[in-house]
């Protein structure tokens, strides 16, 4: 809860004070004096009523800018301030950080923009001296009815959640628990790891991910401020940024530490399955460890498919399996949470480019698991037991589809993003095919080629080198897969060459590997509980992609790795540090200061018919029985104003836009005089 | 009516003729973004709409629409992010439902439904804001001065407001 409301300090003018309205109008260096005339807009804006001071300055974001306005606040008793400037995304904070410098409200400030909406938009000097002044005008109207504001205080318990427990969720864990805090991640799959616990050696630096996960692993699990949940799933939460409150549904792993005899239990057990660990390459039983040194050390028992049949019980001596386990809930709190659920893999449809249709056609994913020697074929490249001559890679499978071309995803849209990895992913598999198997003829299908990161380049060149043939094909016309007619080979990859200027090529293809991209997973339940905004290519979406880059709009939410967006294990585990370190900078305040621009309730003009309740993106209003009113959780209000738009009896006010604010904005633009201003 | 319109406006020095005024409400994180970045890449676009930042279009109550017309403006923009993209994960669903039956109210009240438009604009979207912004000026200019008050009174509507015609 907050310690201090929101505070309307004094009447709806301000402290009770008649407005002095203070101007301050910049050059730019001339990215707006030059096609705006400011000294006659600060000539016209000094004669409106409440302005007390108009002038025109530089850089008025310079230090003696901000020197002039302090001093003029200080000397003239200015108790509003108005710079008509760059767009306030740039410089608002630095401005109000004057004001409070000043000794001022920093809220009691107005930033007009006149140089990205005026004199870079108009080129005529005199619309755009008249468009300058029709703006400040309104500015002038506008501020006559701010009030001063206070930031909303709320507390933080020093804590975070993490959801998700692959290399991104446990960078981020062991982050924050070093720094002290009390960390809980939530992992729904019995084991920890995630997709990087599935990939072989890793570009740039080649190493092996399991070996570079294990020490991550052991870190965390051995860190005493980490609690972990393997085989959690998200249930409910409650609460708001300092206090969240989740609800995880502990299923049953069905086997414990004491289990001694781990690898005779499996081989008892009759039910097979397909192994997602391997992409449906292998089976598992129903008793099952994914790989050698995952983490928890015991086998976990696949639900769907163990039919209880009893002999892994038999086969432990009774001890360290229980089949008839329940789940548990439990409740967790936290005072931020990380979302770092990960990714999924395109799974091409059938018939896509002979997916599963024809089994010589695999994804990069199963290719790797069939490079890495604890694959399933323990890194041989065998194939239906077929020597294997001609390899051929298509790039972008799942990612960059164009409309038209290629039939939608389940939800209507279309992947038309770059899903970034494939390139880098392609190529390093491609060379290392190449050294281990030099008498293979490599064949690379691409629209296009991005290997952007540090040391990417590098594979492309290696490959390039070792002869691995480049085909580039028209994203318009994919190349077709067939059966090779002369029997040369299974299978014959057609396209048209655009390298070598429209060439129609036929390639046999012993094995064809499609570099599938990555999509955001079905993360509903996720999105619902709380409240994350989502983008249009479905991952999780930031505030602000350079601004605000690993924090969701609801407050107290981080983005940790690829739940934002197709990122590799490099880019993931630096979003994972960006997240925890801000999450971190946010518990260690112990308190939250939120922009106070929230709405808030009149009581006595409400009617308490809980349309506002409906109308909410984030449940922040509930309803005061007792008092049949509305009241708005100050601490869950990101200040959207969806709910005064929506009141029928205009009981509710947002701070900074309320209705009179806006009203007397609309009046001063079309050169009316505003109403006599209301509480705003 | 031309007469009565020219009132409105503030011609600079020698100029005389009339120019559409045009509100345009735009939510901060999606559309004022896109017009910013309209700015910094020096698209050229019609002085005519006139910006009123709000947090989101979900802000966007009818009533500031109206009080837009009835105060002197010729058409009135609606921008906000695309659905899917909102920064408050649904205020513009509101404004998606409230915006078409905004318009019919509006030709109920015998406004032509060029005068008000709804769009969606992203951030990234400067081309499609300062070309919005273009089709909207030409749209209203052909249409010519509004003045509400005297259209309401020749309707025989309205009701505690003002009802005299400008300059009247």
């Amino acid at each position: 809860m907050s310690e201090n409301s929101v505070k309307a300090q004094g009447s709806g003018n301000g402290g009770g004070e008649e407005p002095r309205i203070g101007v301050f109008i910049c050059h730019c260096g001339g990215n707006i004096s030059d096609v705006v005339d400011v000294h006659r807009v600060a000539e016209e804006i000094g004669r409106l009523p409440f302005v007390v001071f108009s002038t025109t300055h530089t850089f008025v974001c310079s230090d003696p800018g901000q020197a002039l306005i302090e001093q003029k606040i200080k000397e003239l008793n200015l108790n509003r301030v108005i710079v008509a400037a760059c767009s306030p995304t740039l410089h608002e904070l630095t401005f109000r950080r004057t004001l409070a410098r000043a000794g001022l409200n920093q809220y009691l400030f107005e930033h007009t923009n006149i140089r990205e909406q005026v004199s870079w938009v108009v080129a005529d000097h005199e619309l755009a001296t008249q468009k300058a002044t029709r703006l400040i005008r309104a500015a002038v109207a506008r501020v006559r009815d701010l009030v001063p504001l206070q930031k909303r205080r709320i507390p933080i318990h020093p804590s975070a959640l993490v959801i998700g427990g692959g290399v991104a969720g446990l960078t981020a864990a062991r982050d924050l628990a070093d720094r002290g805090f009390a960390v809980t991640v939530i992992e729904s799959a019995p084991f920890l790891g995630g997709r990087m616990a599935q990939l072989d050696r890793l570009y740039p630096t080649g190493q092996r991910a399991r070996e570079l996960l294990k020490p991550l692993v052991d870190e965390v699990v051995r860190h005493p401020r980490i609690t972990i949940h393997t085989n959690a799933e998200l249930l409910q939460a409650t609460g708001f940024i300092g206090d969240f409150r989740t609800t995880v549904r502990l299923h049953p792993r069905g086997v414990d530490a004491s289990l001694r005899n781990a690898g005779a239990v499996m081989a008892v057990c009759p039910e097979e399955a397909p192994d997602p660990f391997n992409y449906g390459l292998t089976k598992r039983k129903a008793i099952y460890l994914p790989y050698e040194g995952c983490y928890p050390p015991y086998p976990a028992i696949d639900w769907k498919a163990c039919t209880k049949c009893g002999k892994c019980v038999e086969a432990a001596g009774k001890a360290g399996i229980d089949l008839e386990g329940q789940p548990t809930d439990i409740e967790i709190q936290s005072g931020v949470i990380l979302m770092a659920v990960g990714l999924d893999l395109y799974e091409p449809r059938r018939g896509e480019y002979g997916y599963r249709e024809h089994p010589e056609v695999v994804t990069l994913a199963q290719l790797n698991r069939l490079l890495d020697a604890d694959g399933p074929t323990g890194g041989k490249l065998v194939l239906n037991g077929r020597p294997i001559r001609n390899v051929g890679f298509i790039h972008c499978v799942g990612s960059l589809q164009h409309k038209g071309i290629h039939p939608p995803m389940p939800d209507g849209r279309i992947n038309d993003y770059c899903s970034r990895i494939c390139c880098t992913t392609t190529l390093r598999a491609a060379t290392e095919l190449k050294e281990r198997f030099p008498e293979l003829n490599i064949y690379d299908f691409h629209e296009d080629i991005r290997t952007y990161g540090r040391g990417h380049e590098a594979y492309y060149d290696r490959a390039s080198q070792q002869g691995v043939v480049f085909v580039r094909f028209d994203p318009l016309r994919p190349p077709r897969v067939e059966h090779d007619p002369r029997g040369e080979a299974p299978l014959v990859v057609k396209t048209v060459d655009r390298l070598t200027l429209g060439e129609e090529v036929e390639v046999p293809i012993d094995l064809l590997v499609l570099a599938t991209g990555l999509v955001a997973r079905d993360m509903a339940k996720l999105v619902d509980l709380y409240r994350c905004s989502v983008g249009s290519d479905r991952f999780l979406l930031e505030v602000h992609p350079k601004l605000r880059p690993v924090e969701l709009a609801a407050f107290g939410l981080f983005l940790a790795g690829s739940v934002q967006g197709p990122m590799d294990t490099v880019e993931s585990t630096a979003a994972a540090a960006a997240a925890a370190s801000k999450a971190a900078a946010l518990i260690a305040q112990a308190h939250v200061e939120l922009d106070p621009f929230i709405a808030k309730v009149t009581e006595e003009k409400c009617s308490g018919c809980r349309i506002c309740l409906y109308v909410c993106p984030y449940d922040a209003i509930s309803r005061d029985d007792a008092k049949k009113v509305a009241v708005v959780n100050e601490a869950l209000c990101t200040g959207c104003g969806t709910c005064v738009a929506t009141c029928p009896c205009n009981a509710i006010i947002q701070f900074g836009f309320g209705d009179t604010q806006v009203k007397s904005e609309i009046l001063a633009l079309l050169g009316r005089q505003p109403a006599a201003a209301e509480a705003a | 009516m031309t007469q009565v319109g020219t009132q409105t406006q503030q011609p600079g020095p020698g100029r005389t003729t009339w120019e559409p005024r045009i509100i345009g409400f735009l939510c901060y994180w999606c559309s004022y973004t896109g017009a910013d970045s309209a700015g910094t890449a020096r698209m050229q676009y019609p002085p005519n709409v006139d910006i009123i930042k709000v947090m989101c279009s979900g802000r966007i109550d009818p009533e500031l629409i109206t009080t837009a017309f009835a105060n002197g403006a010729d058409g009135v923009m609606v921008l906000g992010c695309h659905i899917g993209d909102c920064h408050y994960i649904s205020g513009n669903h509101k404004t998606m439902v409230r915006m078409p039956l905004m318009r019919r109210l509006l030709a109920e009240l015998g406004l032509e439904p060029e005068r008000f438009r709804h769009e969606w604009v992203s951030a990234a979207e400067g081309e499609k804001f300062s070309k919005l912004v273009g089709e909207m000026t030409e749209q209203v200019r052909a249409l010519g001065p509004l003045n509400w008050p005297r259209l309401l009174h020749e309707r025989g509507v309205g009701h505690g407001m003002d009802l005299k015609a400008w300059g009247e």
